[in-house]
C-alpha cells in the first residue's frame, strides 16, 4: 500500500495531495500541466524541502509527524523527464552508480538482465553525450531499476523524445514496468500513456487530488474535473475475437459486446485494452442504419454530469456491463431528453488499442 | 645567468605557491560548497570577508598580519602552545599570509563551478542512494574538474606574484622568505638589470607554459568566469 498525505506551500502554489493506492503495479498520476504532478512526485521522493504530512510505502514510513527520512535512505528511484545521466561516467558507470545500495551478489545477475532487457549491450562503453534521447532514457531507466528501489517514480519519461523513440520506449515500458515487483508512480499528461500503462489512477487538479483508485472506476466519475474535460476517456478490458474481415479485427468486451477495430496482430483470445475518447462517442435514440461508423452498440445511460462545461455534458453509459463516457452537447442532451435509465445507441467513432 | 641566491628565491616562491595552493584547495572546497548551497543569512558576510583581499591593498593585509603574528601580538600565546615560536619573518608566516591573500582566487572559481552544476545531478545521485559525502566525492568533484583547475592555476599564480604581503611579513631572509618577486625588485633597486631580466623572463616563461598546458588539455577552460 502506498499511503500519501502531503502538504507543501510554494508561494502562490499549494500542494495538498491525499491518496492511497496498491503497493504493486503502475499508478498513473494524471493532470494538466501546473496541476502539481511533478511536485507531488518530488515530495514523495523527498526532494522537496518543507513537505509536511505523511508518506508510507509498503509499511516503511518515509515521512510522518516525527520523521523525515532523507532522499538517499528512502529506497526510491526517480526517472526524470530529462535522462540526467552523469556526464563524467560512461553508460556502464551510470548503470552501476546505484550499487552502493545493493548487495554485490544480486547485482551481477541483475546487471546482465537489465542490459539485455533494455538493449544496452552495445552502449556500455559509450559516453552519455553520444547517445540519442531514447537511448539516454533507456539508460536512466536501467540505472533506476539497478538501484533496487522499493518504489519507482517516473516523471513523464517519454515527453522529451521524438515520435519514433517514444513509440519504441513505450513498447519497452509496457513489457517491463507492469511486471515489476515494486510499485511505480508514473506522472504523465498523455492519456495514451496512462491508458496503456496504469492500473490505478490519481487525478490531479490545481494542487489537489480530485480522484484516485482503479483506473476504470476513476475515469468514469462523471463529475470529476477529468471526466468533464475534453481529454476524458475510458478504457475497456477486452479479448481478441475471431475476426473474418480483411482489415478488421473483432474485439469482445467482458460483457460480450463485439467491437470492430483496425486489424491487430494479437492472437485470438489475447487480453487487450481499448481506449475510447469521450468525444468520439455520440448518441442516437434509434439504431442508425447505413452508417460508416463501425461500432454502434446498445447502451443505457447511467449518469449525467451536473455541470455543463463549454456547452457539453459528460454522459456515463453502460455498455453490456462496461462503463463508457460520452461527451455530448447540452443542446443534444435536451433534444434527446437524455436522463439516467434511458436506453439508446452509442456510436463509437474510434477506439484505440492500447495493449 | 641566475645566481644561487636567485635560484633559491625561485625555489622558495615555487614551494610557497605549491604549499599555499594545496592548503587552499582543501580549505576552499568545504567553504565554497557551503557558500554555493546555503541559504543562511551569514552567507553575504562570509562572502564579503572572503572577497576582501581582492580589494584591500596587500600592504594593509600585511600590516595587520605583522601585528597579529608578532611575538607580542594577540595570537602569540595560542601560537606558542601550538609549538610555533614565530610566524612573522618565517616561511610558515608567508604561507599563512598567502593563504589569506589568495583565498578569493580559489574560493570563487570553485563556488561558481558548484553553482553551475545545478541541483539535478545531486538529486539523481540521492535518489540512487548516495549520501552527502558519496555525492560530493563521486558527483561534485569529478563534475567540477575545470573549476578546480581554474582555482589551482589562479591560486598558484597569484601566490607566485605576491609582493606587498611578503614585503610586510616576510623580512626578506635569504633561503627562507626571500621570494622571487622581491628578488626582482631588489635587483632593479641595485640597477642589476640583467639579473632582473633573467628572473622576470623565467617567471614569464613559466606562467606561459603552465597556461599553455592547461588550455591545450582542457577544451572549455577559462580563467575568467562570470
Amino acid at each position: 500500500m502506498i499511503d500519501v498525505d502531503v502538504q507543501l506551500d510554494r508561494g502562490s502554489f499549494r500542494l495538498q495531495a491525499d491518496f492511497e493506492v496498491p503497493g504493486k503495479g503502475v499508478t498513473g498520476i494524471f493532470g494538466a500541466s501546473g496541476s502539481g504532478k511533478t511536485t507531488l512526485l518530488r515530495a514523495v521522493a523527498g526532494l522537496e524541502e518543507g513537505a509536511r504530512g505523511q508518506i508510507s510505502v509498503n509499511d516503511s514510513v518515509w515521512l510522518s509527524r516525527d520523521a523525515d527520512i532523507p532522499v538517499h535512505r528512502r529506497k526510491v528511484a526517480y526517472v526524470f523527464q530529462e535522462a540526467s545521466l552523469f556526464p563524467h561516467l560512461n553508460v556502464e558507470g551510470n548503470l552501476l552508480f546505484g550499487r552502493t545500495r545493493v548487495n554485490e551478489l544480486v547485482h551481477q545477475f541483475d546487471l546482465e538482465e537489465v542490459i539485455s532487457l533494455l538493449g544496452l549491450k552495445d552502449l556500455l562503453h559509450r559516453d552519455p553525450e553520444s547517445l540519442s534521447g531514447g537511448e539516454k532514457q533507456r539508460v536512466a531507466i536501467g540505472r533506476a531499476l539497478l538501484s533496487k528501489p522499493s518504489l519507482l517514480l517516473m516523471d513523464e519519461p517519454l515527453s522529451g523524445l521524438d515520435h519514433g523513440s517514444r513509440k519504441s520506449l513505450m513498447l519497452f515500458l509496457e513489457k517491463t514496468i507492469q511486471s515489476l515487483e515494486i510499485p511505480v508512480l508514473y506522472v504523465s499528461h498523455s492519456s495514451d500513456e496512462i491508458a496503456r500503462l496504469a492500473a490505478n489512477l490519481v487525478l490531479m487538479k490545481d494542487g489537489l487530488v480530485s480522484a484516485y483508485g482503479a483506473i476504470a472506476e476513476v475515469l468514469v466519475q462523471v463529475d470529476s474535473p477529468f471526466a468533464t474535460s475534453e481529454e476524458a476517456f475510458t478504457v475497456l478490458e477486452c479479448r481478441v475475437g475471431e475476426g473474418e474481415d480483411l482489415h478488421i479485427s473483432h474485439i469482445h468486451s467482458r460483457g460480450g459486446e463485439t467491437l470492430r477495430i483496425s486489424k491487430v496482430r494479437h492472437g485470438v483470445g489475447m487480453p487487450v485494452r481499448l481506449r475510447i475518447q469521450a468525444r468520439d462517442v455520440s448518441l442516437c435514440l434509434t439504431r442508425p442504419l447505413h452508417s460508416s461508423i463501425l461500432n454502434i452498440l446498445p447502451a443505457t445511460v447511467r449518469a449525467l454530469s451536473r455541470q455543463v462545461e463549454n456547452g457539453h455534458r459528460t454522459v456515463k453509459l453502460d455498455i453490456a456491463g462496461d462503463n463508457v463516457l460520452a461527451r455530448v452537447s447540452e443542446y443534444s442532451c435536451q433534444q434527446l431528453t437524455i436522463c439516467p435509465g434511458l436506453e439508446l445507441f452509442a456510436q463509437i467513432k474510434s477506439a484505440a488499442l492500447v495493449t | 645567468m641566475l645566481s644561487p641566491e636567485d635560484l633559491s628565491a625561485f625555489a622558495i616562491s615555487l614551494r610557497l605557491a605549491a604549499v599555499t595552493t594545496m592548503i587552499l584547495l582543501l580549505l576552499a572546497s568545504p567553504l565554497a560548497w557551503w557558500l554555493s548551497q546555503t541559504r543562511s543569512r551569514f552567507r553575504s558576510i562570509i562572502e564579503a570577508l572572503v572577497a576582501l583581499p581582492l580589494v584591500l591593498p596587500p600592504t594593509v593585509l600585511g600590516f595587520y598580519l605583522l601585528l597579529g603574528l608578532s611575538p607580542t601580538g594577540p595570537f602569540a600565546g595560542a601560537l606558542e602552545t601550538l609549538g610555533i615560536d614565530r610566524l612573522a619573518f618565517s616561511f610558515q608566516g608567508l604561507v599563512l599570509g598567502s593563504v589569506i591573500y589568495s583565498l578569493p582566487f580559489v574560493v570563487q572559481p570553485l563556488q561558481n563551478s558548484f553553482y553551475a552544476l545545478g541541483k539535478r545531478p545531486l538529486e539523481v545521485a540521492a535518489t540512487l542512494g548516495a549520501g552527502p559525502l558519496h555525492r560530493f566525492i563521486h558527483v561534485v568533484l569529478p563534475l567540477s574538474k575545470l573549476g578546480y583547475l581554474t582555482a589551482a592555476v589562479l591560486g598558484f599564480a597569484h601566490t607566485l606574484g605576491e609582493f606587498g604581503v611578503v614585503l610586510m611579513i616576510g623580512g626578506n631572509i635569504p633561503g627562507e622568505t626571500h621570494v622571487v618577486s622581491i628578488a626582482i625588485y631588489d635587483h632593479v633597486e641595485a640597477l642589476e638589470y640583467s639579473q632582473a631580466h633573467w628572473l622576470s623572463a623565467a617567471l614569464l616563461a613559466l606562467s606561459f607554459i603552465v597556461l599553455l598546458v592547461v588550455y591545450s588539455t582542457n577544451k572549455h577552460f577559462t580563467l575568467v568566469r562570470s
